[in-house]
Formats: C-alpha cells, sequence, structure tokens
C-alpha cells in the first residue's frame, strides 16, 4: 500500500504499466494477423 | 505511453474499441461482398481488371 496513487481512471500506476504491457502485445498480434490476412487478400485479388 | 490508462478506464476502453473494429469490419465485409470483384461467395470471378493490363506483355524481340 506504499505507492497507491490513482489516477482518474481509478488505476494504480503499476496496474496501468501491467494493462499497458498486454494490450501492446495484443494489438502486435492482431495487427501481424491483420498484415497476414491483407497480404492474402492482395495475392487473390489486388485492388490498386 | 502507459500513463493513458490512468486517464481512460480500461474497462470502457477496450469495450469501445473492440465494438468500432467488430462494427467496422462488419462494414468492410458487407462493402466487399456487394462488389462483383471482391465478392468471395458464389457469384461469377469478375476477371482482374489489373490481368486484363498485364495480358499485354510487349513481344519478344525478333533476330
Amino acid at each position: 500500500m506504499a505507492d497507491e496513487r490513482r489516477g482518474l481512471s481509478g488505476l494504480t500506476e503499476n496496474e496501468a504499466k501491467e494493462f499497458h504491457k498486454i494490450f501492446v502485445t495484443s494489438f502486435i498480434i492482431f495487427t501481424v494477423i491483420a498484415i497476414i490476412a491483407h497480404v492474402l487478400v492482395w495475392q487473390w485479388r489486388p485492388w490498386l | 505511453m502507459w500513463r493513458i490508462w490512468l486517464l481512460f478506464d480500461p474497462r470502457r476502453a477496450l469495450i469501445s474499441l473492440f465494438t468500432f473494429l467488430f462494427v467496422l469490419a462488419l462494414l468492410i465485409h458487407f462493402i466487399l461482398l456487394s462488389t462483383d470483384r471482391f465478392n468471395w461467395l458464389g457469384g461469377h470471378a469478375a476477371p482482374s481488371a489489373a490481368a486484363q493490363h498485364m495480358s499485354t506483355l510487349p513481344a519478344a524481340p525478333s533476330q
């Protein structure tokens, strides 16, 4: 209970950092899958 | 960058993000299904516009 400063969202800094780590990882995975999907669609029928 | 989660409630942010992405994905998929060229279900395969351009290859130089 040493550093219990909470932001407007109610999260502590450590909670925010922990959530951010998961969020960034998920975002990268999502982006990689999206890029793969776009490459496959481009090979099927390029749109430009 | 992580300080953003001190401002925005992660639960609301995630629900908003997922809702937005889902609606966007649905919109894009239905738009594509409504076209001839990018409809991947049934129907006639539309000739690729790019392939038509590429079919006019320059003739091999005669020797």
